[in-house]
């Protein structure tokens, strides 16, 4: 879980072993504030979040490429359908940070708004209206791709 | 939940790390738990230095004492050996003195 909202919300798959190791060993210094298995949950998902947040924008100040994000030179046209996965993980890496996790954490953690408010200690209002601008930016963004018509 | 959604969560399946990530992450707390039990464990480094110190010099002492001691000894010996042979001398001179 920590490993892999690192790795969608960077794309990068050292990095993200990077902070998940680094979230671990931050539980591991911190496990006598841990009161029960959800705490640890909570809490390994809460400093991930951070973890992840901050390495993008360290990323931001000082650019890489990841791999996983160098053009492919043989994709054109409309992807078919098992591109759609990797269309839409590279459409969700050009959202803006906090749009980015709440899509993350809604679609990869299955947490509910309010979850994702406590989580990254912002209003429920402002997830939900996250979540419904980034699904019609997609929406539209794939349309306009010709992936589906709707 | 819209096709769009089935999608999402299908793009963004948990996905995990490399086989030996968690192998690395145990070793390396594990090297932690281990530094931070040392000072407990081990004296820390400037007491040994300072043991080694004492030991250097008090072995030091302990060997001019020794030497010294040799020396007081060749000194008594030789004073006895030159004064066993003062008398034999002295005796021997009475005796060649009519």
């Amino acid at each position: 879980m920590v490993f892999s909202v690192a790795y969608h919300f960077l794309r990068d798959r050292d990095t993200a072993e990077e902070i998940a190791q680094d979230v671990f060993l931050s539980l591991h210094r911190n496990l006598g504030g841990i009161q029960s298995a959800a705490h640890a949950g909570f809490w390994l998902r809460k400093v991930a979040v951070q973890r992840s947040i901050d390495a993008s924008r360290k990323r931001m100040r000082r650019p890489q490429v990841a791999l996983e994000d160098v053009a492919e030179p043989v994709a054109r046209g409309v992807p078919s359908d098992p591109m759609l996965g990797e269309t839409l993980r590279r459409l969700i890496a050009t959202l803006p940070e906090t749009p980015r996790m709440v899509m993350i954490l809604r679609y990869q953690e299955d947490l509910d708004p309010s979850d994702i408010a406590n989580l990254m200690a912002i209003p429920v209002g402002t997830v939900k209206s996250h979540l419904q601008r980034s699904l019609a930016l997609l929406r539209e963004k794939l349309v306009r791709r010709g992936v589906r018509e709707e | 939940m819209d096709w769009l959604e089935d999608e999402l969560q299908q793009a963004l399946r948990r996905q995990e790390p490399s086989p030996d990530f968690e192998a690395r992450v145990t070793s390396t707390v594990s090297r932690q738990v281990n530094a931070a039990m040392r000072p407990v464990l081990l004296m820390p480094r400037w007491l040994a230095t300072a043991a080694a110190v004492l030991a250097i010099a008090g072995a030091g002492a302990g060997y001019r004492y020794h030497q010294g001691h040799v020396a007081k000894e060749q000194v008594m010996l030789a004073m006895r050996l030159a004064g066993s042979r003062l008398n034999r001398i002295q005796m021997q001179m009475k005796a060649v003195r009519p």
